[in-house]
């Protein structure tokens, strides 16, 4: 666990708005990087197993617009808008995501996308505007997850510490 | 990074069994060290030197009541962990299995 936590840099001045994930796929970088720019391959993966989207509009481009509807296994709807602000293939994409266009609370996510012998590390940094945005989002994606498998008993068991140690 | 300190990081102050079973006792409500320690078969000393570790990683707190000095949860210290665990960190790590399998089969359907 401490050498989780140590992946991430702590000395970026943007760190207690940011959230860092990172992933090695067992694929090569172009293949990777290819199913990110087409609904067609986005629509496969995109949120975990259970998932689905419908798309109302795609066009990947700087400035072209991903506008979808992400439905939850608990028939959930969530409104998503996306749109990139910078591409450079194979190995970055800088995109903007909120609920819907001008959407205040919108956050950056900046992918970066590098050799690992013949595999692909995918980083996604994503900063919020402001520290009380990321711990929203966290917590919005805690209900997002809340019907699915994927929310273990350890994370069950923190929310529900900390929700009887925030009621006090 | 070097790794942190026990006594900085709540990684792994909770990395250790005993304290988190004095966690998992705390979650019922507050304690005196002389409860803790015959609860759970320890030494007074052993278990004031774990709940001196969960206090300084802010997942417990204390207070004197009379003579005695009572231990409580304070569950905020856990954000690290509920942000490691879940939430969106979750979302993605879900997202990228998927990924994962979908480009291998992207991967195998073209070298077909």
């Amino acid at each position: 666990m401490a050498a989780t936590a140590g992946d991430t840099p702590a000395q970026s001045p943007t760190a207690d708005r940011e959230i860092v994930i990172s992933r090695v796929i067992g694929a090569p970088r172009e293949l990777v990087f290819e199913a990110f720019t087409d609904v067609r391959h986005l629509s496969r993966w995109w949120g975990p197993e259970g998932f689905t989207t419908t798309t109302r509009a795609f066009e990947f481009r700087v400035g072209g617009v991903w506008d979808f509807v992400m439905h939850g296994p608990d028939g959930t709807d969530y409104q998503e808008w996306i749109t990139w602000t910078e591409i450079a293939p194979p190995e970055r994409i800088a995109l903007l995501h909120g609920e819907s266009r001008g959407d205040p609370d919108a956050f950056e996510s900046v992918l970066t996308f590098q050799l690992d012998g013949a595999a692909t590390r995918i980083e996604m940094r994503t900063v919020f505007p402001t520290r009380e945005l990321r711990d929203e989002a966290v917590e919005k994606y805690h209900a997002i997850e809340g019907g699915t498998q994927t929310l273990d008993n350890l994370a069950a068991y923190v929310t529900e510490v900390l929700r009887s140690g925030e009621q006090r | 990074m070097a790794r942190a300190a026990t006594t900085s990081d709540v990684f792994n102050a909770i990395a250790e069994p005993q304290r988190r079973e004095i966690l998992a006792l705390l979650r019922a409500g507050e304690r005196p060290v002389t409860e803790l320690a015959r609860e759970l078969g320890m030494t007074q000393p052993g278990a004031s030197k774990h709940l001196r570790v969960l206090r300084e990683v802010g997942l417990v707190r204390d207070r004197r009541a009379g003579k005695q000095r009572l231990y409580a949860l304070d569950a905020r210290g856990l954000r690290p962990v509920h942000e490691w665990t879940g939430g969106f960190a979750q979302f993605w790590n879900a997202s990228f299995d998927r990924l994962d399998e979908y480009v291998q089969d992207l991967k195998h359907t073209r070298q077909e």
